[in-house]
C-alpha cells in the first residue's frame, strides 16, 4: 500500500522547506528557453535548407548549396541529439575558444538539429503549394527568393503548423539530454531535488506532470493558432 | 479591329526557337513577329506544344535554343536579367493563379509595390554612394543626385489607387479586401488579369484564360479581353475558343508538332485553310 501522507510530507520536504521549488522553476526557464529559441532557429534555419532544395538548379552557386544542405541534413539527422551536444561541447567549443553560457550553447545546436528537421517538413509544406502560385509571382517579375517570401512561405507554413508543433513537443521533451553539458535543466533540477534527500519517487512523477501540462499547453495553443490562420482565409 | 492603330514597331520577335524536355522535342523552330498592338491567336491540338511556346516566350520553361527579342535583348540569353523583363510580359494562366493568401488588392498591388519600393531602395542606395563621392570632388565636378520622386507612402499609395481604378473596371471593387477563395472562376481570372495590367505590360501572354471556368463565366472573361485588344494592348492567346479567335485576333496561328504550320488573317485562316492537318482539326471542332 501507498502511504499517502507520508508522499504529501515527503513532497512538501523535498519542494518546499528545502527550496526545491526554485531550482524547478529555473529549470522549467532553461528548457523553456531551449525549446522556443531552439524552434525559432531551427524553422529560419530549416527555412532556408528547404529553398534551397527546391531552388531551380541552373547555376554553380545553387548547386554547391544544395550539396551544402544535404550534408548538414545527413549530419544532424544522422547523429544523436546527445552525440552532437557532446561533440559541441568537448570537442568545438575548445577548437574555437568559445566561452559562452552552456545554455546558448545548448540552444544554438538545438536550433542547428532542429533546422534539419524543420527543412524536410518545409520541403513538404513548399511542394504541397500548386506550382502555379509561384510562377504566378514570377511572371510579374518577382525574384525566385521574394515570390518564395511573399507568397509560397506564408501560405506553406499555414499548412505544416500541425506538423511543426509535433517537432516543438519533440524538441521540449528532448531538452532533458541538455543536462548533458551542464545545462541546469528541468531534468537536472529534479535530479538534484533528488539527490539532496536521496528520494526520487516525488521528484521524477512531478517531473512527468510538468512535462505533460508543458506539452497540453503546447498543443492547446497549437490548435489556437491553427484555427486562428485558417478563418483568416474565410473572411468577407 | 480595322479601328485600331497599328504601327510596325515589332514588339516581340521569335527565331527558331526550340525546346527540348530531355529527349523530347516539343518546339523545333518556330519564328514570329508580333507587332504592337496585334493580337495574335494560337491554336492547335493537345500536346502539339501551344501552351509550352507561350510559356517559352517570358521564359516560364526555358528555351533550347532560338532567339527571342524583346525590348532590345535577347530573352533566351542567361545573363539577361529576366525578372525586369517579365513586368513588361504580363502572363494570365489556365488556372488563374491568384495568391491565394492575399487579399484581392495585395494580389494586384504586390508586384507594382514590390518592383517600385526595390528601385527606390536602390537609388537611395546609389545616392549614398554619390553623395559620399561628391565629398572628394571639386566644387565644379560633383555628380547629380538621382531624382527620387515619390516617398515609400506615396508609391503604396497611387499603386492601390491605381488597383483601385483598375477593380472599378470590371466592377469587383467591393471584392477589394476578400481573399480568392470566396471569388467565382470568371471574377477570379478578370483579377487575374488586371493583376497583370497593373504592371503596364507591353504584351501579354494569356494561358487557354477560359479553359477552366464554368461555360457561363467564359464571356465575361472574354468581353474584357475584347475591351483590352480595342484598346490596343498587343496579346499573345492559345485559346480554345474559335469564335473569338475569329473575331478579335490580328492574325491566327496554327502549331503542329512542333512547328508553326500555318498562319494568316482570321478570315481566311478560318474560311480556307490550306495545311491537311489544320483543315482536319477544324473540322473537328468547329
Amino acid at each position: 500500500m501507498i502511504d499517502w501522507a507520508k508522499l504529501w510530507n515527503s513532497f512538501t520536504f523535498q519542494f518546499i522547506d528545502k527550496g526545491g521549488y526554485k531550482e524547478v522553476l529555473r529549470g522549467l526557464g532553461a528548457t523553456v528557453q531551449i525549446a522556443v529559441f531552439g524552434l525559432i532557429i531551427g524553422i529560419i534555419v530549416g527555412m532556408f535548407i528547404a529553398i534551397i532544395k527546391v531552388m531551380p538548379k541552373y547555376n554553380f552557386f545553387a548547386k554547391i548549396l544544395d550539396k551544402f544542405a544535404v550534408v548538414y541534413v545527413a549530419i544532424f539527422r544522422g547523429t544523436p541529439m546527445v552525440v552532437q551536444l557532446l561533440v559541441g561541447h568537448y570537442f568545438l567549443r575548445p577548437l574555437i575558444g568559445w566561452t559562452c553560457d552552456p545554455l546558448i550553447e545548448a540552444i544554438v545546436i538545438f536550433g542547428l538539429n532542429s533546422g534539419a528537421y524543420v527543412s524536410e517538413i518545409m520541403r513538404g509544406g513548399i511542394q504541397s503549394i500548386d506550382v502555379g502560385q509561384l510562377e504566378a509571382g514570377r511572371a510579374v517579375g518577382l525574384t525566385f527568393w521574394t515570390a518564395m517570401f511573399r507568397i509560397v512561405i506564408p501560405q506553406a507554413i499555414k499548412n505544416i503548423i500541425p506538423t511543426l508543433g509535433n517537432e516543438f513537443i519533440t524538441l521540449v521533451k528532448e531538452t532533458s539530454v541538455a543536462s548533458f553539458v551542464t545545462v541546469l535543466d528541468l531534468y537536472r533540477a529534479f535530479e538534484q531535488i533528488g539527490y539532496a534527500s536521496y528520494s526520487f519517487l516525488i521528484p521524477y512523477l512531478v517531473l512527468a506532470l510538468i512535462y505533460i501540462v508543458l506539452i497540453v499547453i503546447i498543443t492547446i495553443g497549437v490548435k489556437l493558432i491553427e484555427r486562428r490562420l485558417k478563418k483568416n482565409e474565410r473572411k468577407n | 479591329m480595322n479601328a485600331k492603330i497599328k504601327s510596325d514597331e515589332i514588339v516581340l520577335s521569335v527565331k527558331n526557337l526550340t525546346k527540348n524536355f530531355d529527349k523530347l522535342e516539343v518546339l523545333k523552330g518556330i519564328d514570329i513577329d508580333v507587332k504592337k498592338g496585334e493580337v495574335v491567336a494560337v491554336i492547335g491540338p493537345s500536346g502539339c506544344g501551344k501552351s509550352t511556346f507561350l510559356r517559352c516566350l517570358n521564359c516560364m520553361e526555358d528555351p533550347t535554343g532560338g532567339v527571342i527579342m524583346f525590348q532590345g535583348e535577347n530573352l533566351v540569353d542567361r545573363k539577361v536579367d529576366i525578372n525586369v523583363h517579365r513586368q513588361k510580359i504580363g502572363m494570365v494562366f489556365q488556372q488563374f493563379n491568384l495568391f491565394n493568401n492575399l487579399t484581392i488588392i495585395k494580389n494586384i498591388t504586390l508586384a507594382p509595390n514590390v518592383v517600385a519600393l526595390g528601385n527606390l531602395r536602390k537609388a537611395k542606395c546609389k545616392n549614398f554612394f554619390i553623395k559620399f563621392a561628391n565629398l572628394f570632388r571639386k566644387k565644379d565636378a560633383k555628380k547629380p543626385l538621382i531624382e527620387i520622386k515619390q516617398t515609400k507612402k506615396e508609391i503604396k499609395k497611387a499603386n492601390e489607387e491605381k488597383a483601385y481604378a483598375l477593380l472599378k473596371r470590371i466592377g469587383l471593387e467591393e471584392k477589394a479586401n476578400a481573399y480568392p477563395s470566396t471569388l467565382s472562376g470568371g471574377q477570379k481570372q478578370r483579377i487575374a488579369i488586371i493583376r497583370a495590367l497593373a504592371m503596364d505590360p507591353i504584351v501579354m501572354l494569356f494561358d487557354e484564360p477560359t479553359s477552366a471556368l464554368d461555360p457561363e463565366m467564359v464571356g465575361e472573361v472574354l468581353d474584357l479581353m475584347k475591351q483590352l485588344a480595342i484598346d490596343g494592348m498587343t496579346m499573345v492567346i492559345v485559346t480554345h475558343e474559335m469564335g473569338f479567335a475569329r473575331e478579335v485576333a490580328d492574325r491566327v496561328v496554327f502549331i503542329d508538332e512542333g512547328r508553326i504550320k500555318e498562319e494568316s488573317a482570321p478570315a481566311e485562316f478560318f474560311s480556307n485553310p490550306k495545311n491537311d492537318r489544320l483543315k482536319d482539326f477544324l473540322s473537328k471542332v468547329l
